[in-house]
């Protein structure tokens, strides 16, 4: 039970809010720290919200990044806040090649 | 804890109700059952803003949020929706297709929608990118497409920000009657929640919610798949759609393309956990390539599923239940709920509150499966 | 669709050695890597394996990637390379990428053994070209035989951070510093020592500030942290450098898993989100399994154990083998764990502060603040003892799971016992040859062998060397101590290569013989 209107620490800003923590889709901690005041209180939430994780690398390198930023504002520990989907493609692919997968087009 | 209003399901549609009832100062309370807000189709769909293609029952909503919502939902909401108003090519490539397209084009503008059939070089006109199979398709210059996540957090956002009060991973298990009117809201934690006005807005999840007071409305679970590309360049900002319904999407504000599918297996999805099938992807990116060869290159990042609520006549139910004082049905939204639900929202606040609704609903009543 | 008893998603340790012992049992396996060389991890560990034989230990990681390739073709099993498994759907159907299509077949079992991705850290300029993991610096190094950059600053003491350093140095980069924001070296004491005694400074407790660079990263600025990893202002430390490795640890890399239904859980002890797995490996969902790094990040040796139990306990699943039979076998593999997960390193010791050996030997408070054992410390070690005439001087001082050097001495000079993770002593009675297979077969290498007093003034220290090019003999230098700073002049006087070496060459050097326990490394150049 997740109770969205519990009262966190007021939104203050720090100095390194500009340092860009998704590579992929340039997002910035200040972004997700206010994403998290905004009420996005759940890795999936942030994801939608932001699209952190959902670039090229699918969150390869950011996800611990971002979970661990959303943690401290929310004032618990990473572990308890969830995990972020996996899902297919592991890895990009073209549309070209996704097409081609019927035995006769060998 | 009590509410004046209690919305069953944080998804676009209760979080958008509840972003109505808190602008009018009702006190409401959201409860979602999953972890997460919005997290059933409101997030999962292609996000089309659409009137073509529409029954003419779901017409006046989605024409209402067109005209009245969608233009300023981004100001209202203090988010980017992302909402372009820049027509809907559905495709065809053969004659077959252009009788399909001719019938949907046909009864849409006799509701009195902007809606033509054009040539497949009319339709290369607008979008340059088609391929020379493409020899029909219709075409509404007033339809578009949104971010479906935006649209749904930011309902939320500015919902909670107006005193809404929501609580995720609060499944309700039970509706009661107190004295004869809707009142209470049991959960599976044991918690039990009292509202004035119930607004029962779970998706299939209704469908059992709604029988704990003794009514049924007639849906199944159907299983919906979407892909989204890498970002590029902008390319164009229509929103597609086939005669085949084989694929429909549109590129974002953000450079991706996100693209509905369709295997032809979706209504036999096991229950469960909705998962993606192994060759729906595929069988879209064919589709996808036969019409726009371009694209071929572009990557495929994610796929994801989600089950839309099918309802029996394939329009939703949005009702005030006489005979169970207290309870409003929003539910079966058959998989178009995203386009109409700014306007949804404002009709449920306008039933919770007793006052006339924007929107004539009478076609939409639980009752209409019985009569 | 093509169907096998086995898809195993990922060539490395685990998943080889999972795919040996399915094969073994007559399992039909296909093993499918994204990677253009198999072996995962292991093609780039050019360094020797601790343990025991049964570890593979002292043979160099890519050696062990070869030995388990060569089984596995022998075994008939099919390895598809530059394939990569783009999703797990119901019924275990597997879709992969191999060229330019996409190929659907199903697994009567499934192995997931898709390893682990480096972890990163932010700071100002952490996305700038030349930071860089340090797993991603093995790889250019090792595989692609490209120098990740001239010079290198090393965040992370763990033994990835401290195994790559060496690397670097090896591969002739220069190493100016190593920071790592814990106040202890995480890794072995043995990797540390070698890397310190090179010349490389340690910063614990201390963490980047920022890379600086505007395309590209050209200096780092780190700072000490205090208790709440806050920069204490004025202990800022500036380096010019190109390149910024960072070793901060693993995630594993288990969308796989979560895709295929698997029940996960986000478990601190395992480093991340992992399949939760009976004792098998396998998954929430029966026959498909994980092994290795994505179901909790352990090391190489253990990834190999755990991909045999998986393969031992698929084969009979499907009634390739008797219940009984698996018992037994999975028995002797469990064993093998238990070896491996001993001593001061072992998963379960992690966050616990260790102040004594098993022997209750004082730990060497220096090695773990500033990466090597100060002189007055090394002493009260077992296997540092002063003897007439040339013998082995073992400057191990942690419990880690390791004995080839007992193994290694043919007169049987040094013993560890029973106990894998004891510290080795050395039997006074038997008499040391100057063989030097001790000094070759010690992965930390930590032995030398000493003359302490050859008689005439000076003494004669042996010790393993990996860099190019190799000093000659009568080549005079500097004598590095172990904290990597000159002790005295050197000259070589003796230079050992051999084939049961592997690679590790053996310098004697000689020295004034005051500095017999002190001189550690061989510098060339320049004298005092």
């Amino acid at each position: 039970m997740n109770d969205r209107n519990r009262a966190l620490k007021p939104f203050v800003p720090q100095p390194d809010d500009d340092l860009i923590v998704c590579r992929c889709e340039e997002i910035t901690k200040g972004e997700i720290r206010r994403a998290v005041h905004d009420g996005m209180f759940t890795l999936t939430e942030i994801r939608r919200y932001l699209r952190t994780g959902m670039g090229l690398c699918q969150g390869q390198t950011c996800t611990k990044l971002v979970k661990s930023i959303v943690a401290r504002e929310l004032g618990v520990r990473p572990n308890e806040l969830g995990p972020a989907t996996g899902r297919a493609p592991m890895r990009p692919i073209a549309m070209r090649t996704l097409a081609q997968d019927k035995e006769e087009t060998k | 804890m009590n509410a004046e209003v209690i919305i069953v399901g944080g998804g676009i549609i209760g979080c958008a109700a509840a972003y109505n009832l808190a602008k009018n100062g009702v006190s409401v309370l959201v409860l979602e059952g999953s972890e997460h807000i919005g997290n059933g189709g409101s997030t999962r769909n292609g996000g089309g803003v659409r009137q073509s293609g529409r029954d003419p029952r779901e017409l006046p909503l989605i024409m209402y949020a067109i005209q009245h919502i969608w233009p300023h939902l981004s100001d209202m909401l203090d988010t980017n929706v992302e909402y372009y108003q820049e027509g809907n090519l559905r495709l065809g490539s053969t004659p077959k297709h252009q009788k399909i397209l001719e019938g949907l084009t046909e009864r849409a503008a006799a509701c009195g929608l902007d809606v033509r059939m054009i040539s497949g070089d009319a339709a290369r006109r607008i979008n340059p990118y088609l391929s020379d199979a493409v020899t029909c398709a219709s075409w509404c210059p007033t339809d578009g497409h949104a971010n479906p996540l935006m649209a749904t957090m930011g309902y939320y956002k500015m919902a909670r920000r107006l005193g809404a009060h929501f609580i995720s991973g609060e499944k309700v298990v039970e509706l009661r009657k107190i004295k004869g009117a809707v009142r209470q809201v049991i959960t599976d934690s044991g918690n039990v929640y009292e509202g004035d006005k119930v607004i029962l807005a779970a998706g299939y999840e209704s469908r059992f919610l709604a029988s704990t007071v003794g009514i049924d409305v007639p849906m199944q679970p159907v299983l919906l798949e979407t892909l989204v590309t890498e970002a590029v360049a902008p390319m164009f900002w229509q929103m597609l759609g086939t005669a085949d319904a084989d694929f429909y999407g549109h590129q974002t504000e953000h450079g991706s393309f996100v693209f509905g599918l369709n295997s032809g297996l979706e209504p036999y999805a096991k229950p469960g956990r909705p998962v993606s099938s192994s060759i729906a992807a595929s069988a879209a990116c064919r589709g996808i390539m036969h019409y726009f060869p371009s694209l071929a290159d572009i990557k495929v990042v994610r796929t994801w599923a989600g089950w839309m609520d099918s309802c029996a006549d394939h329009v939703p139910v949005i009702s005030n239940v006489e005979e169970v004082p207290g309870l409003i049905l929003a539910c079966g939204f058959t998989g178009h709920g995203f386009g109409i639900a700014p306007a949804v929202g404002l009709v449920l606040s306008q039933l919770a509150m007793g006052q006339e609704t924007a929107v004539d609903l009478s076609s939409l009543r639980y009752d209409r499966f019985t009569k | 669709m093509k169907r096998y008893d086995m898809i195993v998603v990922g060539a490395g340790p685990a998943g080889l050695s999972a795919a040996i012992e399915a094969a073994k049992h007559g399992l039909q396996v296909v093993v499918y890597d994204e990677n253009a060389r198999p072996g995962g991890q292991l093609f780039k560990q050019i360094h020797k394996f601790f343990g025991s034989k049964e570890h593979k230990a002292k043979i160099r990681g890519f050696h062990i990637g070869e030995e388990l390739l060569a089984e596995a073709a022998a075994l008939g099993v099919t390895v598809v390379l530059n394939a990569i498994v783009i999703g797990i759907f119901p019924e275990k159907e597997v879709t992969v990428k191999v060229e330019d299509r996409v190929e659907h077949i199903k697994g009567d079992t499934i192995l997931i053994a898709t390893g682990a991705s480096e972890n990163m850290v932010t700071f100002p300029g952490w996305t700038l070209p030349g930071v860089i993991g340090a797993g991603a610096a093995q790889t250019m190094m090792n595989l692609h035989g490209t120098m990740p950059g001239k010079r290198v600053l090393m965040l992370g003491s763990g033994n990835v951070g401290l195994v790559v350093s060496f690397q670097l140095m090896q591969a002739g980069c220069e190493v100016v510093a190593l920071a790592d924001a814990a106040p202890r070296v995480g890794g072995y004491g043995v990797h540390a020592a070698k890397v310190a005694r090179c010349g490389v400074p340690f910063y614990l407790s201390h963490t980047i500030v920022s890379a600086e660079g505007t395309d590209c990263v050209t200096g780092v600025t780190i700072g000490q942290v205090d208790q709440n990893w806050q920069i204490i202002p004025g202990t800022e430390k500036h380096f010019d450098v190109d390149t910024i490795c960072l070793a901060v640890g693993l995630s594993p890399m288990s969308k796989l898993c979560d895709m295929a239904g698997c029940e996960m859980e986000d478990n601190p002890a395992k480093a991340g989100f992992v399949p939760k797995v009976n004792e098998y490996g396998e998954t929430s969902v029966s026959g498909i399994y994980a092994a290795g790094d994505v179901s909790g990040i352990e090391e190489a040796s253990s990834a190999m154990i755990e991909g045999r139990i998986a393969g031992i306990a698929a084969a009979a699943k499907l009634g390739y083998l008797s219940e009984e039979a698996c018992q037994k076998e999975i028995a002797i593999q469990e064993a093998a764990l238990d070896g491996l997960r001993q001593g001061m390193f072992a998963p379960g010791m992690r966050g616990k502060q260790i102040t004594e050996t098993e022997e209750g030997v004082a730990i060497s408070q220096n090695l773990l603040q500033h990466g090597f054992v100060a002189e007055e410390e090394i002493v009260r070690f077992p296997g540092v003892t002063h003897q007439k005439g040339v013998h082995p001087v073992i400057e191990c001082t942690q419990n880690i799971p390791c004995n080839p050097c007992q193994d290694a001495c043919p007169k049987h000079c040094i013993r560890i016992g029973s106990n894998i993770t004891a510290l080795p002593s050395i039997d006074a009675e038997k008499q040391c040859t100057g063989c030097g297979m001790c000094v070759a077969s010690c992965s930390g290498q930590a032995i030398f062998l000493v003359d302490e007093d050859c008689g005439d003034g000076t003494a004669e220290i042996t010790l393993p060397y990996e860099f190019l090019p190799l000093p000659q003999t009568g080549e005079k230098g500097v004598a590095l101590g172990r904290n990597g700073k000159p002790v005295c002049e050197a000259e070589i006087v003796k230079v050992r290569s051999a084939k049961a070496f592997d690679h590790t060459n053996l310098l004697t050097m000689k020295v004034a013989k005051e500095f017999a326990m002190q001189a550690r490394f061989f510098q060339k150049g320049e004298s005092v």
